[in-house]
Parts: structure tokens; C-alpha cells; sequence
């Protein structure tokens, strides 16, 4: 949420504005949670929300957040990356089925385009994910943060660059900020799915985005930035990572769907493939 | 002698088999075909015939111990039938050019190829 | 008994008596007609019967008492007894079909059929070869006259072309006697051959002259034009005569002549010369629309087969005999039957074939006459195959199986293409036809031989053990009740299934492989056809083949011999073939689907002889120890089974198979008949075994093409509008993945196989059987013709929902247990890129599974489907029990994987999974199933509850109370976005799934009928070049034989 508002703020600082006030996105919220829908577009239309805040919720629950603690393990004990990986699929599968139940053509416009672009942004970041698990021979999160202790040095960011370079583009796209928000398309479309849904809805998918956001930068910082040990490590960090797609995003224009695909396709990919062949 | 019976014979095989290839007019090539069939005839005889030989009709018992000099009857018995099947071959043909030529009023071998690939 | 002299005496004296009969005895000539024809067949029927069964000793006939030369001698052995009665049977039964026709031109014609029978028997009875020569000239004679019998021009063409050709190879072989006797001085064969006179080079020639004109008369290619000619112009009765009863004669005939050139080399041209003519005709063949042409090249193709296997004589040694017997007694029986068929029809174009249709008794015989030519089982070509080119492999003959195989498959193509059109081809107006009595029975007559041939010939080569006949009882116990409803035979069906069931499980206790998939086969059968009882009517011609192709199915699971393997392979490829093609527009779809099934077939058949070959031993552990040319054998075997998996490059015919199958058979084809490839390959790899050195590449190619298949598959799907397509697709995609995993030869890898090919059975059965039967509901495949079902069909919807949740891998489901087991197997094995590549795949399937289930239930409902209610609940039922099933899959993968786990740590070293309770470890990894389930369904049933509880006073909205583009939409498809909804995809990443390899295949097939269209041009219709052609047959045959070239 914090850094939902001040991401507004970086963007209309670049572009010359005072912004929102950094407790904007709250308020918008309580005022969300507080609305009570009047129309159903039947049970489907109830489970969007439900399989997309279920998948941040899921990626959540599964993920070790701090280091060495038993509490913030969660449940990482039953089952590792690859779980984590596949649990954003949930979410994503679930918005797709409820927007279309609206029957608005926008949100089935802005789903075909989520995914087209989502199916090339993994290719990296599964290849930086076959790469760490050569490198540290495990697929366990928590055994991949603890490999990582031990000073900044022993971060994958510095013992294997190129998997967190290409993971790093990936998580570009995986945010959907410029110049990959063409899915959202805020202007053009006016932003498919979250016009069908309201009032509570909404509240859940902003809840649920803001969940997400950070569950993946923590699963980045997890894989890449040497994990955290306590609460505030793991806010800075999140914090960092979530911002680099900021700061891109303000600097670049939008690409266009197919142009996004093939960009996930070229320097992205040929880093992860590096990364692996590095290993070999 | 024999020789050039022999040779005659296979002359007119090859005779015939050229006429059937290359003539056009159907009629001839029945023609040719009965030539081919009498070059073989010829060759048949000529295989048999022994120099000199006798016909083989033995009015006398041979003498003990010799064999007398007859020609094969083996090949002549052949060429007989054989003979008379060229005929019956011939005669088919015939019939056939016969139809063929109700039918398109033409006796060019190229009238008819209707049949192909 | 009676003497087989009689059989001359009573046509002859017959012949003659009915020509002096006049007309006025003409009713009481075509009763002497049929009486003696039928005293000719009991004649040599009882002496075969006296071989049979008394075994009685040779008889040699001296006529008028005198020693050869002076007298004619017949023999009257077990082999003539069985050739004289095959062509007295065909005379007596061509002579019914023909005999209004032969009534009607009087007693002449009948005389001269009788003549045309009788010099056939004596042909094949003489042991003299002036005599020879006498009766084959005389069966010219007769067979010219039987041309005529059209009347019409082209068969007076025809007539005049084979009697100048055969008038000059008459002409040969009298030189040929003359100078054969000249040499040996004598006129019976068995004195040339003893004269040795190939041995000399003087003397060689006689026999080079008598062996070409005998050759010549057995119409080689491409010194045939004037033979084909007879089969096209001649009455397809008259064609029925030569083909079955002339040819088989000549067949003897050379037979018996052969050893006059006895020696190797001559064997092996005569054997070149007989495969030169199978392939070329068949490959001429391929153009040819005219039925009797057809049958005309498709009978020299055989009787270039069998000359070929009399070539290789030598190789196969005491087999020769009962080898070209069986291929000998199928063509008989099939092309007489065909040729018959075909006059009924009388159609010029094999297209109007489509007639038959009309008459099913007709339609099935043509069927098994076609699978008869083609070598299926059980028809007797099919044991004469197997053991032809099991023996040539013993011998490490390859070359011959390969142009055995090759001319076969090209033979499939035209045969096929006809069996497509007389099934489905649309036809504006079936031209109307009749079926005379006298016309069908000798037909039935000829499918009954067949089918008798069959069971005996079985029995004679011993492969009766190897059968279950239990299945194929089963299967001929359907067809016997065909006429009944549906339901009924869905019951039986049913029941006879679910009781074969219990009554195969206890034999494969402890084989836990082969219980996987009987469960897939068998209790996939039950579920698909349940669903049957959805659909009203008959279904004639259903069940039978379903059955057929569960049986094969069953065979394949209890095969322990690689002919049980291979019987029941050929059994479920047709099964499958013929369920196919019942879809609407699936003609074009199941053709190739059988081209690419046969061409498998023969593919695993000549490994199969390699395997034989190295361990002269016939059971599939000979696949483990293949010593011939292993990297061959296993590359055609794995090629073979991928045919069936539909791998990348063979794929192309299952989309279309697929999708445009009947509902109810998608998801049997899909479902459970793609798991007969997978089968196949487990049992090849497990014969492989780990670290197999002439395996290694194969596997990692294998694995590429999997990883490869995986993507095309998926992004094919992609760009699907037809739901059924889509699902196609994604079988392809999904075997995919299944083929990749178990290259891998690891114990992770071999899980994840097995993982995904139990998902696949259950979720693809599930999307088929609703998807269809939604799309018989709504009448349309057309996704974007779909839309908002979900209110319509809620059960549906949650069917399709939970199999894409599997398909995508998404957890809790079971299809995250795949996903997990293959990130695992992948960094185990190494493979990465490979890898990443079937994870990309497996993204890309949510753009088509998102697009399936938004097109078809979201989205906006259309005008036309306001009404529709939920599909049929026979469809639901088995789905909702295969959901169950994913269920218990998904919550608790250990109860299956565990012991799977177990069964296959033996065959590999590599690390191993380690189960405690429902957790998983493995060295990289884990993961615990049932938790996941636990807490992913608690926070979503909170989730849920609590979403419903604060929008529990939302009103419904209307269809169309939504606003974009500030428009309000008025039509529902307008606003239904689907057509092409991944167009900017398509622009960035659509070149992956541009049809290359279907274009590659197109290429080929056009560059094929291209050749055979060049190559018959050869046959320009002009008796002058088919002259020519002969003569040069002839030089060139001199040249190479006893030239020395």
C-alpha cells in the first residue's frame, strides 16, 4: 500500500506534479471495503476476486518471509519454489474467470493480453530459477536464503548476476508497470477488469495486488538478495525491489503486446540462457 | 542348309516382331504377328531336322544294335500344333481387327488408345 | 475317387456338346454350365480333401497310357489339388455371378468360360511344358473371347493389346521349348530341370527364353500396359476370373517352371523383378480413379508380391510355400470379392463408390477384403507378413522387408483413400444400384473363404496360442446384434468390459505397469461409454469397432509375444481407424490418421523382425537384447509408437481426427487410445534400459522432440477457434510432455511420465466428453459462437474449470504434482533448456485454456442458445467420477506414485523420491500435497464465504447492463470478444506454429502422386509401346541375367 502511493508520487514527480499524499491508498481502500455491491454477475463473477486474492494469499502462506524465524515460514514446509511459482497461477486464472464473467470485452481484451505477455516474461525467470537451483542444488527457498548468509557478497546478486539480471527484467514485466502495462492499458482501456468490479471487490483486488507485489519482491529478495533475517530487512529490501519497476516504468513508453512478447524473448532470455550455460 | 533355314526363321521372328511395333495399320500387324508365328515355326523344324534323315515313319522294325537316322518326330508333332493354335490366334485377331474397325471405322493403330495411365 | 482327368474330360466334352445345342436347348445348357462347373469343383475339392485329411500320396496321371513325350502327364499332388479347386471354386461362383450375362450371349460364351476354367486346371496340373504351352494359349484364346463379352470398344482394345503381347510371348516360349528340348531331350520340366540347362551358357538361354515368357505373362512392371488394360476394359466378373483364378495359376505355374534357372543369381532378379513390380504398380496405383484399373494394378502389385517371395525362395526355405500361400489365398478371395463388388456398382470413378454405403452387408465385406489386401489380422496376409519378414530379418535380408514395406504402405494409400470415399465421402446423390441374389452370394462366398483362410491359416502357423480370442468373440457376439438399440449394446458392452475387467486383474497382480493401464484402457472404456447412453438410435457399426479397438487395447496389455503385440496393435488401429472416420467431416482426418497409424505399424514391425532376428526368439524381452543394427531397431520402434503418441512431425493428422470425431469418441481416441503410444514407449524404453550405448542418441533426440512437440502442441491451441481443435492440440501438447519425460531414463522423470499420463487419461476424458457434448448441444465448434454457458450449464462449467486448474499445473490440484516432479527431473537430469522450454509451453496452455473456458461459459450469452439446457447427464456422470478421481489424485498422490515410485527403482540408479506420509523429498526439493490442499481450501472457503456473506443483497444484473466505449451493446455478439483474441500474440510468436510440417507432408504426398503421375505415363494406351516395353523387358532381363551386366 505504502508503496503503492509512492509510486504515484515518483510518477507524477517525473512528470512535473506534486502527486497523492502517501496515505491515500488507505483511504481509498476503507472507502472500498466499506461499499456493499447491489448487482451480481453470478457466482463466477464472486470467484475472481476469490482465486486472485487466494493466490496472493497462497504465495504468501507458502513462502518463508524472514529467515531463521519458525513463525514467518509459514508454510514453506510443504512444498518449495517451484509451489510458489505455480501459485500465481492461481490468482491469475481466477481474476481471468471472473472478469469474464462480466461479459465486458475489455476485460477479455486486457486477459488475452495479460497472458500473452505473462508467457514470455516467465521464460526468464524460469530460466534464472533452473539456474539457481543448479547453483545451490536445491529448489528449497529457505535453503536458498541460508546458502546466501553470510555477508553481501554471498547474495546471488553478486555469485550469480546474470540469473538475477534476467529474473530482475522478468519481474519488470510481472509488475505490469510501463513499459509493460499494456494489460492494464490505464487510458486506453479504462483498466478492463477492475471497472467491472467495485466497492468490495475492488477492495480485495487492491488488497490483493498490494499482497502479490510484495510477495513477489519478497520471493525475489528470498532468491536473490540474501533473504531476511527481522522485519525491517525485509522492508527495505521489498521495498527496493518493487521500486526498480517504478523507476523503469516512469522512464520508458508502453510497448505494444507483441512487441512486449518478443522483447521477453530477446536480451531477457539470453541472459537466463547464460546463467545456465554457465553452469553447464 | 540348315543354316540358312534357321537364319530365314529368325528373320522373319524378327521381321514380324518389327512389324508389330512399327506399322500402323492393324490389319498388317495381324499380318506381321503371322509372320513372327511362322518364324518360329521354322526355327522349331529346323532344330529337329537332322541331316540327311529320314522322315519318321518307320516302315521296318531297325535293325538290333543301330539306330537308324530319322529326323525327331518330337519337334514336327510341336510345329503341328502349334500350327494350329497360330491359326486360332490369327483367326481371334482377325475378328478383333474386324470389330475394331465397326467400331471406329479406321484401321490406324493410334485410333485406339482409349485405354491408358 | 474321380479321376482329375475327368476335370478335361467334362468341360471339354460339356464345351462341346453345348455348341452343338443350339438355342433351343438353352435353358437346359446354363443348367449343364453350372452342373459341370460344380463336378470340376467337387473333382479337385475331393482330391484336396483326400490330401487333407487321408494324406494321400501324389497321383501321376499318363493320358492314353504312354510314357512322356508321347503322352500327356498331369500330376495331381497336394498343391495342385489346393490350386485346381481355388480356381473351380472362383469359376463356379464367377460363373453364378456372370450367368444372366454369359444366359444372355448364349451357349457360345458359356463354352467358351468352361474352356477358360478348364485350361486354367490343366495349366496347373500338367507336368509337360509343350502342354503347358498348349493350355495357356488356349486360356488366351478363351480369356480374348471373354473380353468381348462388354461389347463395348475399349474392351475390343483390350482384347487386341493382350493378344499381340500374349501372342509374343507364346512366341518365346515356344523357342524356349524348342531349344530346352533340344538341350535335354525331353518334354516334362522335371527332366529339363534335372538337365541343369542354366548351368551352360548354350544352353542357358533356352532357359532364359522359357523363364521370361512366363514372366512376361505374370504382367511385371513396367512391361505391363496390355494386362492392365484387360482389368480395365474386361467385365469386372471377367477381371474377378483373371485375377483370382488366372493369376493364382500363373503364380503356380512359374513356381513349378523356377527350378529351370536354378541358381542364385537368377533367383534374385526374379525377386527384383517381382518387387520392382509390387512398388511400381502400387505406386501407379496411387493416381488412379477407375476402380477396375485400380484393382487391375493393385492384382499385378500382388502377383509382383508373390513373385518376389518364389524370388527369395532360397532365404526362406520350407516357408516359401505356406508364406505365398497366405498372401496368395487373401489376394484371391479379396480381389475377386472386389472385382464383383465393383461390377455391381459399375461406377467409373472410385468417388461413386460412396454408393455403397447403401447396402452395409456390401460395405463390410468391401472393408475386410481392403484390410485383407493390406495384411491386417486376422486375415491370412497378415501371418504371412509377419513371418515373411521375420524370416527375411533372421536371414539379415533388410533391404527386401524394407520394399516389402514400403510397396505396402503405398498400397495403403490408394486402398485407403478408396475405403474413405465408399464411407464417407459426400456424394450430392448416391447413384442408386441393385444387388442381385446370384450377384451377393458369390461374394458372401469370397468373405467367407476369407474368413475361413483365417481361422485355418492360424491354425496352421501356429499362432493360434498367441491370440485371445475371448475379446474378438466378444467383439463378432456385438456385431451379431448390431440392429439393437443403443443402449443396449452400450450395456452389454458394459458389462462384458467391467467383466473382463475382473477377470484379467488378478493375472497382473504384481505388474503394476500393466494394472495403470488397464485402468486407463478398460475403466476409460466403461466411462466413455457410459456417456454412449446419451445418444438415441443404433449407432450401427459402432460398437463393434469400439470394442475392436478396446480389444486390441487389452492385447496390447497382455501381449508377452511380439506378435500378440503387433496382432493386437493392427487390431486397435483399425478399430480406431473406423471410429474415426464415423465423425461428419472426418474422411480427410482419418485417411491420414491411418496412413501415419500403417506407416508406424510397419515401421515397429521391421523392428520387431530386428529384434526377432538377433534373438530368434518371439517374445517382447527380445526387444532388450536387439543385437542387428540396435540403433535402427530402436529408433523405428520409438517412431513407430510416436505415431500413435502423435510427437512433433507426425502429429498432423490428430487434430483433425480429433476434433472432428463424434463426441463421444474424442475422448476415447484422446483419452485412452494416445496412451496405446505411450504403453508402447514404456515398454521400448524399459527394453532399452539405462545407459543402453546404441540408445543414448535416440533418447536425447527423443527428448528434444518432446520438449518441442510440447510447445507446438500448446501454442497450436492457441490459435484455435474450434474447441474441439483446441483440445486436439492440447492432446498433442500434453503427450508431449509425456514423451519428454520419459526419455529422461530417470526415476524423477519416469514419475512425472507416469504423473502426467494419469492426468491426462482423466482430465482430457473430462474436457472432451463435456466439450463435446456441448458442442453437439449448441451445434457449432466455434468458440466465439459460444458463450456465458456457465449460467446454462453450471456442471459443466466447474467439469471444465477443475481440468484446466489440472491442465495448467496449478496447485492444489494434481497437475502440480507433474509440474514439480519435472522441475525436479530437469535439473536432475540436466536437461535445462529443454526444460525451460516445457515450462514456457506450460505457461503458454493458459492462453488456450483461458480462452476455452472465458469463450465457451464466459462472456456473453448468445441470442440463439437462451434456451439450452445442460448437457445430457450420461456425459456428466463419468465426468464427475473422473473428477473424483483427480480429487483423490490430487489430495493424495502418494497412494499411486508411492508404488509407482517402487515398480520403477529397480530399472533405474539414479536418486530416488522419498515419501513420508503425503510429503515428498527429493534432494532438491518438496512437497506435501495434502497440506497444500488443506490450506489452499480452507483460505479459499473463508475467502468465499466471507465475499458472499457482504454481497448477499446483490441484485442479478441484465446481460447487457454494462457500459464500454460508452455504448451500450444491444447484441450479445458484439460484445463477446473471442475471435482471435491472441492476435498480437500470433504477430509476435505465430511463426512457431506456422504449418511447416504439414506442408512438409503435403510436399511429399504431392511430389508422390507427381511420380506415379510421371510414371504412368508409360502407359500410353498404344499396343505399339507396350510391344516395345516388352521387348525391352526382355533385352534388359537377357542383359542382366545372362550377359553378365
Amino acid at each position: 500500500m505504502l508503496m503503492s502511493s509512492t509510486m504515484r508520487r515518483i510518477i507524477a514527480r517525473v512528470s512535473g506534479r506534486i502527486g497523492i499524499p502517501w496515505y491515500q491508498p488507505w483511504i481509498d481502500l476503507t472507502k472500498l471495503y466499506s461499499l456493499r455491491t447491489q448487482i451480481s454477475h453470478g457466482t463466477m463473477f464472486y470467484l475472481g476476486p476469490v482465486f486472485r486474492l487466494m493466490g496472493g494469499v497462497g504465495m504468501f502462506l507458502f513462502m518463508p518471509m524472514i529467515f531463521g524465524s519458525d513463525l514467518w515460514s509459514n508454510y514453506s514446509f510443504s512444498g518449495d519454489l517451484v509451489l510458489i511459482l505455480y501459485f500465481q497461477f492461481f490468482g491469475m486464472l481466477g481474476m481471468a474467470l471472473g472478469a469474464g464473467e462480466g461479459g465486458h470485452p475489455y476485460s477479455a481484451i486486457g486477459i488475452s493480453r495479460g497472458l500473452s505477455q505473462f508467457t514470455t516474461i516467465e521464460v526468464p525467470m524460469t530460466l534464472a530459477v533452473i539456474s539457481l537451483a543448479i547453483q545451490y542444488d536445491t529448489l528449497s527457498i529457505a535453503k536458498i536464503v541460508e546458502a546466501q548468509q553470510g555477508g553481501i557478497m554471498h547474495w546471488t546478486l553478486f555469485t550469480n548476476p546474470f540469473a538475477t539480471v534476467a529474473a530482475m527484467l522478468s519481474l519488470l514485466g510481472a509488475f505490469g508497470h510501463s513499459p509493460f502495462n499494456l494489460v492494464k492499458a490505464p487510458n486506453e482501456i479504462p483498466i478492463g477488469p477492475p471497472t467491472e468490479y467495485h466497492g468490495t471487490f475492488l477492495g480485495v483486488l487492491r488488497t490483493n495486488s498490494a499482497i502479490l507485489h510484495v510477495a513477489e519482491a519478497a520471493l525475489f529478495m528470498n532468491l536473490f538478495f540474501g533473504g531476511a533475517s527481522n522485519w525491517f530487512e525485509l522492508i527495505i529490501k521489498t521495498f527496493l525491489i518493487y521500486f526498480w519497476s517504478v523507476f523503469v516504468g516512469t522512464v520508458f513508453p508502453r510497448f505494444r503486446i507483441e512487441q512486449s512478447v518478443v522483447w521477453f524473448l530477446k536480451w531477457p532470455t539470453i541472459i537466463g540462457i547464460i546463467a545456465i550455460i554457465i553452469y553447464l | 542348309m540348315e543354316y540358312i533355314i534357321l537364319i530365314t526363321g529368325l528373320a522373319l521372328i524378327l521381321m514380324g516382331l518389327y512389324g508389330i511395333m512399327y506399322i500402323k495399320n492393324i490389319f498388317r500387324i495381324v499380318i506381321a504377328f503371322a509372320l513372327f508365328d511362322t518364324g518360329i515355326n521354322i526355327v522349331m523344324v529346323t532344330i529337329g531336322y537332322l541331316r540327311n534323315g529320314m522322315a519318321p515313319i518307320l516302315d521296318k522294325m531297325p535293325t538290333e544294335g543301330t539306330t537308324p537316322a530319322i529326323v525327331d518326330p518330337v519337334p514336327q508333332a510341336l510345329v503341328l500344333t502349334s500350327i494350329v493354335i497360330g491359326l486360332g490366334v490369327s483367326a481371334l485377331m482377325l475378328t478383333y481387327v474386324l470389330k475394331l474397325y465397326e467400331d471406329k471405322k479406321s484401321l490406324d493403330i493410334n485410333s485406339f488408345k482409349d485405354l491408358k495411365w | 475317387m474321380v479321376a482329375p482327368i475327368y476335370i478335361i474330360a467334362i468341360a471339354l466334352g460339356l464345351a462341346f456338346t453345348m455348341g452343338l445345342f443350339g438355342k433351343q436347348l438353352k435353358n437346359i445348357a446354363g443348367v449343364l454350365f453350372i452342373a459341370g462347373l460344380g463336378s470340376l469343383t467337387f473333382i479337385s475339392g475331393q482330391w484336396l480333401w483326400n490330401f487333407m485329411v487321408n494324406s494321400a500320396a501324389t497321383e501321376i496321371i499318363y493320358t492314353a497310357g504312354f510314357k512322356p513325350p508321347f503322352a500327356i502327364v498331369l500330376q495331381m499332388g497336394f498343391e495342385e489339388a489346393v490350386l485346381t479347386t481355388m480356381i473351380n471354386v472362383a469359376g463356379l461362383l464367377g460363373a453364378l455371378y456372370l450367368f444372366p450375362l454369359l444366359d444372355k450371349k448364349g451357349n457360345n460364351a458359356m463354352m467358351v468360360y468352361l474352356i477358360f476354367i478348364m485350361s486354367t486346371n490343366v495349366a496347373v496340373m500338367t507336368s509337360d511344358i509343350f502342354n503347358l504351352f498348349v493350355f495357356t494359349e488356349v486360356e488366351s484364346i478363351a480369356l480374348a473371347g471373354l473380353i468381348l463379352l462388354t461389347g463395348q470398344s475399349k474392351a475390343f482394345q483390350a482384347g487386341m493389346k493382350y493378344l499381340i503381347v500374349s501372342g509374343i510371348s507364346s512366341g518365346l516360349l515356344l523357342l524356349g521349348i524348342i531349344f530346352a528340348y533340344q538341350f535335354s531331350g525331353s518334354l516334362t520340366i522335371i527332366d529339363m530341370i534335372n538337365a541343369n540347362l542354366w548351368a551352360v551358357k548354350a544352353s542357358s538361354i533356352a532357359a532364359f527364353l522359357l523363364i521370361v515368357a512366363f514372366i512376361i505373362e505374370m504382367k511385371p512392371f513396367p512391361a505391363n500396359g496390355w494386362g492392365i488394360d484387360v482389368y480395365t476394359a474386361a467385365h469386372p466378373g471377367i477381371g474377378a476370373m483373371v485375377s483370382a483364378a488366372g493369376a493364382s495359376a500363373s503364380l503356380y505355374v512359374f513356381y513349378k517352371v523356377m527350378p529351370l534357372v536354378n541358381g542364385n543369381d537368377w533367383y534374385y532378379f526374379i525377386a527384383l523383378i517381382g518387387a520392382i513390380t509390387f512398388v511400381g504398380s502400387n505406386l501407379v496405383a496411387t493416381r488412379q480413379e477407375n476402380p477396375n484399373r485400380l484393382l487391375g494394378y493393385s492384382s499385378i502389385g500382388q502377383v509382383g508380391f508373390l513373385m518376389m517371395i518364389l524370388g527369395l525362395q532360397d532365404v526362406l526355405g520350407e516357408r516359401t510355400l505356406i508364406i505365398s500361400f497366405s498372401i496368395l489365398i487373401s489376394h484371391y478371395a479379396a480381389k475377386a470379392g472386389l472385382f464383383w463388388i465393383s461390377g455391381i456398382l459399375n461406377a467409373e470413378n472410385i468417388k461413386d463408390w460412396s454408393a455403397l454405403r447403401k447396402n452395409p452387408i456390401l460395405l463390410f465385406l468391401f472393408g475386410a477384403f481392403l484390410f485383407a489386401l493390406i495384411g491386417f489380422p486376422p486375415f491370412p496376409s497378415f501371418f504371412g507378413k509377419w513371418e515373411l519378414i521375420m524370416t527375411l530379418s533372421q536371414t539379415g535380408n533388410y533391404s527386401w522387408i524394407v520394399v516389402i514395406l514400403v510397396a505396402s504402405f503405398i498400397e495403403g494409400i490408394y486402398l485407403f483413400r478408396w475405403l474413405g470415399y465408399a464411407i464417407k465421402l459426400d456424394h450430392a446423390q448416391l447413384p442408386a444400384f441393385k444387388t442381385p441374389w446370384y450377384q451377393l452370394i458369390p461374394i458372401m462366398s469370397m468373405g467367407l473363404i476369407l474368413f475361413g483362410m483365417s481361422a485355418y491359416l492360424t491354425h496352421v502357423f501356429n499362432f493360434g496360442p498367441a491370440i485371445n480370442y475371448i475379446p474378438l468373440l466378444f467383439v463378432l457376439a456385438i456385431f451379431a446384434i448390431d440392429f439393437l438399440p443403443a443402449y443396449i449394446k452400450n450395456t452389454v458392452s458394459i458389462a462384458g468390459i467391467a467383466y473382463y475387467t475382473y477377470y484379467l486383474w488378478p493375472s497382473l497382480e504384481n505388474d503394476l505397469l500393466r494394472q495403470i493401464f488397464i485402468g486407463i484402457f478398460l475403466g476409460g472404456a466403461i466411462l466413455t461409454l457410459v456417456a454412449g447412453y446419451a445418444k438415441k438410435g443404433t449407432r450401427a457399426g459402432f460398437y463393434p469397432m469400439a470394442l475392436m479397438m478396446f480389444a486390441g487395447l487389452v492385447g496390447l496389455i497382455e501381449a508377452k509375444s511380439m506378435l500378440q503385440f503387433f496382432f493386437n496393435w493392427e487390431l486397435m488401429t483399425a478399430g480406431s481407424y473406423f471410429l474415426i472416420i464415423r465423425g461428419k467431416r472426418s474422411m480427410p482426418h482419418a485417411y491420414s490418421y491411418i496412413l501415419f497409424s500403417i506407416a508406424g505399424a510397419y515401421a515397429i514391425l521391421m523392428g520387431f523382425g530386428l529384434a526377432y532376428g538377433s534373438q530368434l526368439n518371439g517374445n517382447l524381452d527380445a526387444l532388450s537384447q536387439i543385437s542387428l543394427l540396435p540403433a535402427l531397431a530402436y529408433s523405428l520402434l520409438a517412431v513407430g509408437f510416436m505415431t500413435k503418441t502423435a510427437s512433433l512431425g507426425l502429429h498432423i493428422w490428430l487434430p483433425g481426427a480429433h476434433g472432428e470425431a463424434e463426441s463421444d469418441v474424442s475422448p476415447m481416441v484422446s483419452a485412452i487410445l494416445l496412451k496405446a503410444g505411450v504403453f508402447g514407449l514404456i515398454l521400448l524404453f524399459l527394453s532399452i534400459g539405462v545407459d543402453n550405448p546404441n540408445a543414448t542418441t535416440l533418447l536425447y533426440v527423443l527428448g528434444w522432440v518432446g520438449a518441442l512437440t510440447t510447445l507446438i502442441g500448446n501454442m497450436g491451441a492457441v490459435f484455435q477457434e474450434d474447441a474441439k481443435r483446441l483440445l486436439a492440440y492440447s492432446s498433442i501438447g500434453q503427450l508431449g510432455y509425456i514423451l519428454f519425460a520419459f526419455t529422461f531414463m530417470t526415476h524423477m522423470g519416469w514419475l512425472a511420465g507416469f504423473t502426467y499420463t494419469i492426468n491426462h487419461f482423466m482430465f482430457k476424458a473430462i474436457l472432451f466428453l463435456v466439450i463435446g457434448g456441448i458442442v453437439v448441444k449448441l451445434g457449432t465448434h466455434n468458440m466465439y459462437e459460444m458463450g456465458g454457458m456457465i449460467k446454462k450449464m453450471p456442471f459443466s462449467f466447474i467439469a471444465v474449470l477443475i481440468s484446466i486448474i489440472v491442465i495448467g499445473g496449478i496447485p492444489p490440484l494434481s497437475g502440480f504434482a507433474g509440474k514439480w516432479l519435472f522441475y525436479n527431473a530437469v535439473i536432475e537430469k540436466g536437461w535445462y533448456f529443454q526444460g525451460a522450454i516445457i515450462f514456457f509451453a506450460g505457461i503458454v496452455a493458459f492462453l488456450y485454456l483461458f480462452k476455452l473456458i472465458y469463450s465457451v461459459f464466459l462472456g456473453q450469452l448468445k441470442d440463439n442458445h437462451r434456451n439450452v439446457k445442460e448437457i445430457s447427464a450420461w456425459i456428466l456422470i463419468p465426468s464427475y467420477i473422473l473428477i473424483i478421481g483427480i480429487m483423490i489424485f490430487s489430495a493424495f498422490p502418494q497412494y499411486i506414485l508411492q508404488p509407482i515410485s517402487d515398480m520403477i527403482a529397480p530399472h533405474f540408479q539414479s536418486e530416488t523420491i522419498t515419501w513420508t506420509g503425503s510429503l515428498a523429498t527429493t534432494s532438491l526439493g518438496y512437497w506435501d500435497a495434502t497440506t497444500i490442499m488443506i490450506v489452499v481450501g480452507t483460505a479459499f472457503m473463508l475467502l468465499l464465504g466471507w465475499l458472499i456473506w457482504l454481497s448477499a443483497k446483490a441484485q442479478k444484473v441484465e446481460q447487457f447492463n454494462i457500459v464500454f466505449a460508452a455504448e451500450r451493446p444491444f447484441r450479445p455478439e458484439t460484445t463477446h470478444v473471442s475471435y482471435n483474441i491472441y492476435a498480437g500474440y500470433q504477430k509476435a510468436l505465430g511463426w512457431i506454429v506456422a504449418p511447416g510440417i504439414t506442408n512438409f507432408w503435403n510436399t511429399m504426398s504431392t511430389n508422390l502422386l507427381e511420380f506415379a503421375g510421371w510414371t504412368r505415363r508409360i502407359y500410353s494406351g498404344s499396343i505399339q509401346n507396350y510391344t516395345l516395353h516388352v521387348i525391352l523387358f526382355i533385352v534388359v532381363f537377357y542383359l542382366i541375367s545372362i550377359g553378365g551386366l
